[in-house]
């Protein structure tokens, strides 16, 4: 069963164009990752799927059921921009959240959540005492501590350390887990890659990818080199088909034509440079975002 | 509504929990009645210093005159008997011979003597006062000071010249000393309301004394008190509802509840703000008044309609302020609307006077039936003595209605749209197309 089903959807902003004719449909207990470049229309369609913006044309279905109603009481939403009320305690702030979302007391929640994230010690600081850190996780708690069965996360992982995007991690994976719908945009394509059972890219407004990794991966087949050599990227320029260097320092990604056969370009390059390892593979997310979003020259393709 | 009000219950809260609001609760009557006190106090507080005034008589009668009433006067008002302080200046006056063949040169050599603090001022009596059917320049009495628009010694010298002048006319046509002094009798009207029969009991009721307090001070007073719970839980929600928008937590919220919940809650927060102060504010006036002996003074039965006007007052200005709120941006936003804003509520305090002196002139009557108006002219028209018609609050009630639910439905209308839309603040023109179309 889908959790989301968005039927041809737009969304104009005047001139704009941000959302155009969009259908996805969202099974539930699946994690999508929504990728795509800054102002591709992200945002807008998980608005439009919380309600706060309404599709100009097209249908939108949550749970089965057009929205509107109590349908957004079952759906956290975390905003790309936190926002919180800085002179409220924690606690007070998360209760009122979950509040407004449940209709019921969620102390027993709150107290959960702020253990599980390690911010007891903060639950009755004022939130403008808190790091950006902390506020992004305590942000976090306000989405889930009503116990959503869908939550929709734009940049879930944005401006948090290693250790709070792992601990974010590892709470949506559990919720994941426990049967929650997730859905969440990025800009990590390598988060995306191992989070997501399920990829859906939006550029200028249109769905340019949607499906699992790999399947996604197999359209564009196994059409990458990568190489870690001795000679670094100095020693693979001018190889004989190879159409595009992605060079990520000690790793060279080298997309080859598909005429080309790799193990002719393994020979040429042996015959330039010791040879430390050599795997043919398909593109990786980013590597296909990058194709997809088609950067200027001046665009950095480094990692 | 359970939503709205989860809203409207963090707002209330987060707005009397602080200590600002507890402080402003406590000091705002504090610093009403410290003022009035301040006026009382300093109303007795004058210059004490003795004034001293020529006199260039041309007449030849009144200088004399004059320096016995101010002889009498120095005697009767300057000392507090009872405490023996000084509560006034004594006048004294230093007869000046005329000097006829310059008298710019005497008004000019005075003048100095003015202006060097020697004296206080000088009066010119006209050579023929005691005769005015002659209307020239003889017939005048001018008062010469650095201010003497305002001096009260200018003030004084009228009646005890005026009198004198008329004792002397009448006994030189021949009314003797004591006829005069009963001739010139002089007595002051008393104001006082009107007698009214109870129609229970067919008891008279006698005309009480009319006072200020009653007259001026409480209708002002619950038009003050309007206008400051307006001012509290309404023109807030401009800056509040901006800092949410701005802080992103607009969205955060629209993700659980509808823009027009959001409002709501929001405004029904300022409404319970309101209440709050307006409850505490009444009850300690009711008390205070019946304490200082003036319970009858009390218009009881315009505190329900106070409280109606006051909610409806909210719902719409908070309604308004919200929907500005939402399409601001920044504090620089906030602070171009605040005062457009605030218009409708501080004017009905400039013709507070006026209305309160002639509530029942075409003037109050209309100017108490405009919506935006009701809730601090028509409560003062009420609580004046003056008996306003019984349809007038009902008339001014069903307006101020509709317009409290047009305001929310434009309100709304605009508030959805802007509470989420980023960059230039919109115009006047585009604010109207939003509350018009939606």
């Amino acid at each position: 069963m889908n959790v989301v089903e968005l039927q041809n959807i737009s969304k104009s902003f005047d001139s704009h164009v941000a959302v155009d004719d969009l259908s996805l449909n969202v099974p539930r207990g699946s994690t999508y990752g929504f990728i795509g470049p800054n102002g591709s229309g992200k945002t807008t369609t998980l608005r439009m799927i919380m309600n706060i913006f309404y599709p100009d044309r097209g249908a939108i279905r949550v749970f089965g059921e057009p929205l509107g109603g109590g349908v957004s009481d079952r759906i956290g939403y975390l905003p790309e921009e936190r926002g919180l009320y800085k002179k409220m305690k924690v606690r007070e702030v998360l209760r009122f959240y979950g509040e407004l979302k449940s209709g019921r007391t969620v102390d027993r929640e709150v107290d959960r959540w702020l253990e599980r994230l390690d911010l007891t010690a903060w639950a009755d600081k004022k939130v403008e005492a808190l790091s950006k850190g902390m506020a992004q996780k305590v942000q976090f708690i306000a989405t889930v501590v009503s116990n959503p069965e869908l939550i929709l996360l734009d940049e879930p992982f944005t401006g948090l350390d290693p250790v709070n995007a792992d601990t974010i991690r590892e709470a949506i994976l559990q919720m994941r887990a426990a049967g929650t719908t997730v859905i969440f945009s990025t800009h990590d394509m390598s988060v995306a890659e191992k989070m997501c059972d399920f990829i859906f890219m939006i550029y200028r407004g249109r769905k340019v990818l949607d499906g699992t990794l790999d399947s996604i991966k197999h359209t564009y087949g196994r059409d990458t080199l990568r190489v870690r050599c001795a000679g670094g990227i100095a020693a693979l320029h001018g190889l004989p088909g190879v159409e595009k260097i992605n060079d990520f320092g000690r790793v060279q990604e080298l997309r080859v034509a598909k005429t080309c056969d790799p193990q002719e370009i393994l020979a040429t390059i042996i015959s330039r440079t010791r040879v430390e390892s050599f795997e043919i593979a398909t593109p990786s997310l980013h590597d296909i975002f990058v194709r997809i979003a088609r950067p200027g020259p001046e665009e950095n393709t480094h990692a | 509504m359970r939503k709205t009000l989860r809203v409207a219950r963090r707002e209330y809260l987060a707005a009397v929990k602080t200590k600002g609001f507890i402080i402003g609760l406590a000091i705002a009557p504090l610093f009403m009645s410290g003022s009035i006190l301040a006026m009382l106090i300093l109303k007795n507080r004058v210059d004490t210093t003795d004034q001293l005034a020529a006199i260039v008589d041309r007449s030849g009668i009144v200088a004399e005159a004059l320096i016995q009433a101010a002889k009498t006067r120095n005697d009767e008002v300057v000392f507090d008997f009872e405490t023996g302080r000084k509560m006034r200046p004594e006048y004294h006056f230093e007869v000046v011979t005329p000097n006829d063949e310059d008298p710019v040169a005497q008004r000019l050599a005075l003048s100095d003597r003015v202006r060097s603090g020697e004296l206080r001022a000088f009066i010119e009596i006209g050579r023929d006062v005691l005769h005015p059917q002659s209307a020239s320049a003889d017939t005048r009495i001018v008062y010469y000071s650095e201010n003497s628009a305002l001096d009260d010694l200018r003030r004084w010298i009228d009646n005890p010249i005026n009198n004198y002048l008329r004792h002397k006319r009448l006994m030189a046509a021949g009314v003797d000393s004591i006829a005069v002094d009963k001739i010139l009798a002089w007595y002051s009207s008393e104001g006082m309301g009107l007698v009214s029969v109870n129609k229970e009991t067919g008891q008279v009721t006698d005309a009480r004394r009319a006072g200020k307090l009653e007259a001026v001070g409480i209708p002002a007073g619950m038009a003050m008190l309007t206008y400051m719970m307006i001012m509290m839980g309404a023109i807030p929600l401009l800056s509040s509802v901006m800092e949410e928008k701005s802080q992103r937590i607009a969205e955060v919220l629209l993700g659980s509840i509808k823009p027009f919940e959001f409002m709501m809650g929001k405004v029904i927060g300022g409404i319970g703000v309101s209440l709050t102060s307006s409850s505490v504010y009444v009850i300690s006036g009711v008390v205070a008044v019946s304490y200082l002996g003036f319970a009858d003074y009390i218009p009881t039965h315009v505190i329900p309609w106070f409280f109606l006007y006051l909610i409806l007052a909210i719902i719409m200005f908070g309604g308004i302020n919200a929907a500005l709120g939402a399409v601001c941006n920044d504090m620089k936003d906030a602070q171009n609307l605040t005062f457009p804003a605030m218009v409708p509520v501080i004017l009905p305090l400039f013709v507070m006077v006026p209305v309160a002196k002639e509530p029942l002139t075409g003037f109050a009557t209309v100017l108490s039936l405009i919506p935006p108006f009701v809730p601090t002219l028509m409560t003062l028209r009420m609580c004046t003595p003056v008996g306003i018609p019984a349809w007038q609050p009902w008339v001014a009630l069903a307006g101020l209605l509709i317009c409290t639910i047009g305001a929310i439905w434009a309100g709304g209308r605009i508030f959805r749209i802007g509470i989420l839309m980023q960059g230039k603040a919109p115009t006047a023109a585009n604010l109207l197309r939003w509350a018009i179309r939606g």
